[in-house]
């Protein structure tokens, strides 16, 4: 009996994976962010506003009318359950799916996933208070990181694998444009006393990607805008690169039948990020090119709702066969 | 102050693991000094660690909780002290309920086909006929090895004097044995050390013969086989789930399946439709196929029946196979083995009285403060009334009930429930026990080492549904020889 991914089954793990790299970003995100506030002195008006905007919390956050200060910010990006992007329900969105699929992974997967969610519960809202916010987040760092090491380690890297791993990168290319973005709508300063945070701008930048390091090693000079820009848009060997994404996504999705339309538009995606020098890009054109981007990771998305989670399907019509008669198989529409 | 079992006192009623004189019965023997042996502090410990163990491996199941609150997820209650059956005692429970499957299902195939066990007057036609769970839907349809109820459920109960009864058979969706095999795991996890004193038999294997059932249900070489759950929110879906992942089938849900003009049943998959062979079904009939049943149900596949009457596919359990486990039905079924086996039944039925006969009506009615009343087909001890437990004005209402619709009602003498000692805060206390071993039926027949042995946690409460406050505890059966 070969086994068939249900369109419901590959739909939910999708999900699963697009909500844990979600939770994962997010954490991270406000951990650098928090981490950069502290390294600015108070006269800068750089306030907690550019999570909200990194995140795509504004709706939720502007309907209840309060500033944006550090407290209402990080409540609303971690323990707020009106705020559909944030960690508490991220967590509960990805222990739902992958209680909906758990017969599609190894046991033991969902115990690490419950294991993350009850943790969430019970110890998010220590995130608010600044010392001991990072240790909080981390905790939901580690164990994403867990269940994705187990997961890589242990699950069959079968059709399942390559829709948890879809869901994973698309977000994760998302994401990091989306930071990227935001970094590039709000710049700390321009010219004058303010110089040096521009640096320490894109340095929390690197770090919100977990890219501090690797940039150090492979950059070899002082953070700049263009040459961060370069490095985490185009560097094909950094995990989280809009290139190594959009490498991982086109991987996966060679792995699945019927992936002419999503593998046409994840080229044509790569093609784009690979013609285009990010580096010279500033202003406004960065921020339409990152505009770009997005849109097409979106239309990926929609590809993938298309082609697997919600085709139209062509139902058999009468026909002569009796009971040992040969298998259906497969119907293409 | 660790287990004392002379201290230990079962009220006069047979114990499972401790004699009336306060000592281990043959081969509870090391079972009961390693746990005298356990302090205080450590046996909360293990009671903790099995407490962790089911909260991480997200063992689960669901609870209505009314209208305001929706359903919620608990925990799945669990004791650690062990129940204990003799190899010898298992071998004939086991040949016992094969007996009483195997009539059950030649009972079933013979309402929906000659009857003429009907026209022989074994079981009045009237009763079968007037089955809620009778479905005329079903009748001249011939599943493969004409079994109906592929998946049984038997309840086991044991009396003050030691007798095993019957309790009822589970014919339609029988639930627990997730449950049964996670028990086990979860012993392993918290007392490996007892298991090196016994020679405990195995139950892992009762998914593999569930999916070898299942594939004897098709001529298909390699058959496509899918769990239908009705989703989530109910209250075995970890069930639902745990069968499916361990037999690699997919876990469908009804708007997975959908069934061609060619009588054919497909689910949708990422590589278009697939046909599918064999459906183990958790969803009951009346939700199965909107055009012939309820026509509002959301869980069913529109076309179901058709596709199944056409032998198109294969329902696990069939449709209809519910109108043996009737409650009235129930009290037929020694006649039945008799019947269709021309042997005795192995394991005895509950003595049982039918509210429909005028005799045993006026009797059951007389003496309500000493039975137990079932309604015909309720399940999850849902409708029924404990007499000695009830009060005057509860009584009063089921006499009206029961005049009101006799052919509805059963009643039993109230049995004097077995119990085991079962870990109270840090004390041994007895509690009254059930035992739902699991058959299969296909090809061939298959059942269960042991079963899911269910425990009602409050003092002197028989009510041992996990739904209203029951437990359960891991089963051994043990050889001693």
């Amino acid at each position: 009996m070969k086994h068939h991914t249900l369109s419901r089954t590959a739909d939910r793990l999708y999900w699963l994976g697009r909500y844990l790299e979600r939770a994962e970003s997010t954490a991270r995100m406000i951990n650098s962010h928090t981490n950069l506030i502290i390294d600015l002195p108070a006269r800068l008006p750089h306030g907690w506003q550019p999570l909200l905007d990194m995140t795509d919390s504004h709706p939720s956050f502007s309907s209840r009318n309060q500033p944006p200060s550090e407290r209402n910010v990080v409540r609303h990006l971690t323990t707020n359950r009106d705020n559909p992007g944030s960690l508490a329900n991220s967590l509960d969105f990805a222990r739902e799916n992958a209680r909906t699929v758990r017969e599609n992974m190894p046991r033991v997967s969902f115990e690490y996933i419950n294991d993350l969610y009850l943790y969430a519960r019970t110890g998010l809202s220590g995130a608010l208070s600044r010392s001991r916010r990072n240790t909080v987040l981390d905790g939901v760092l580690t164990r994403v990181q867990q269940i994705d090491g187990f997961l890589s380690r242990s699950m069959l890297h079968n059709d399942a694998w390559s829709f948890l791993r879809l869901g994973q990168f698309i977000e994760r290319g998302d994401m990091t444009t989306r930071i990227i973005g935001v970094a590039a709508a709000t710049p700390l300063a321009g010219k004058g006393p303010a110089e040096p945070y521009q640096q320490l701008q894109w340095r929390s930048v690197l770090r919100s990607l977990h890219a501090m390091q690797s940039y150090r090693v492979s950059v070899q000079e002082p953070v700049s805008q263009p040459l961060a820009l370069d490095f985490l848009l185009k560097n094909p060997d950094l995990p989280r690169s809009l290139a190594y994404s959009l490498d991982s996504i086109r991987n996966s999705l060679r792995r699945l039948p019927r992936n002419e339309q999503p593998l046409r538009a994840c080229n044509r995606a790569r093609r784009n990020l690979k013609q285009a020098d990010v580096g010279s890009l500033e202003g406004a054109e960065l921020l339409s090119f990152i505009d770009m981007c997005q849109l097409q990771l979106a239309e990926l998305h929609d590809f993938m709702g298309r082609t697997y989670f919600h085709p139209r399907l062509r139902v058999p019509k009468a026909g002569p066969r009796g009971r040992d008669g040969p298998h259906q198989g497969i119907a293409k529409c | 102050m660790p287990i004392v079992w002379k201290h230990y006192n079962a009220d006069g009623l047979w114990d499972e693991l401790i004699t009336s004189s306060g000592r281990a019965r043959p081969g509870a023997g090391s079972l009961c000094r390693n746990l005298a042996r356990l302090s205080d502090e450590e046996l909360m410990a293990r009671k903790e660690a099995a407490e962790l163990a089911i909260r991480s491996m997200g063992i689960t199941f669901t609870v209505y909780g009314g209208e305001d609150s929706g359903s919620i997820d608990r925990e799945w209650p669990f004791d650690i002290i062990p129940r204990l059956i003799r190899k010898r005692e298992w071998d004939h429970i086991r040949r016992g309920l094969i007996q009483r499957v195997t009539a059950l299902n030649r009972f079933i195939d013979d309402v929906y086909h000659d009857q003429k066990s009907l026209d022989d007057g074994v079981v009045p036609r009237e009763l079968v006929e007037k089955s809620k769970d009778f479905r005329p839907e079903c009748v001249g349809v011939s599943p493969p090895h004409n079994v109906w109820a592929h998946i049984c459920g038997t309840d086991l109960v044991r009396d003050a004097d030691g007798t095993l009864y019957v309790l009822e058979d589970n014919l339609r969706v029988p639930s627990g044995v997730a449950y049964m095999l996670e028990n086990r795991e979860v012993m392993k996890r918290v007392f490996p050390e007892l298991f090196e004193a016994y020679l405990i038999h195995p139950v892992d294997d009762y998914p593999d013969q569930l999916a070898r059932t299942l594939s004897s249900l098709s001529s298909r070489r390699r058959p496509e086989i899918v769990v239908l759950t009705p989703g989530v929110y109910n209250s075995a879906y970890f069930e639902h789930a745990y069968l499916a992942q361990s037999m690699a089938a997919e876990l469908v849900q009804g708007s997975d399946l959908i069934v061609g003009n060619d009588d054919r049943v497909y689910m949708r998959t990422i590589e278009g439709l697939i046909q599918v062979d064999v459906i183990y079904r958790r969803i009951d009939d009346l939700f199965l196929d909107p055009e012939v049943f309820r026509s509002d149900s959301m869980l069913g596949v529109p076309g179901l029946m058709r596709a199944w009457r056409a032998g198109n596919v294969a329902l696990a359990n069939a449709p209809g196979c519910g109108v043996a486990d009737d409650k009235v039905i129930y009290t037929y079924v020694p006649e039945i083995i008799r019947y269709f086996m021309g042997e005795d039944p192995i394991l005895p039925n509950v003595p049982s009285y039918r509210c429909v006969d005028k005799e045993s009506r006026d009797l059951v009615l007389d003496r309500l403060d000493e039975m137990v009343v079932k309604p015909a087909n309720e399940s999850g001890g849902y409708g029924m009334l404990i007499g000695p437990k009830a009060s005057r004005a509860e009584r009063n209402r089921f006499a009206r009930q029961i005049r009101a619709n006799p052919r509805n009602y059963i009643a039993q003498p109230m049995l004097n429930l077995s119990t085991a000692p079962t870990l109270i805060e840090q004390h041994a206390e007895p509690r009254h026990l059930d035992l739902r071993p699991f058959i299969l039926s296909g090809a061939e027949n298959y059942v269960t080492m042991g079963g899911l042995t269910r425990v009602a946690m409050r003092k002197g409460s028989i009510v041992v549904n996990s739904s209203q406050g029951g437990g359960s505890k891991d089963t051994w059966v043990v050889d001693l020889e």
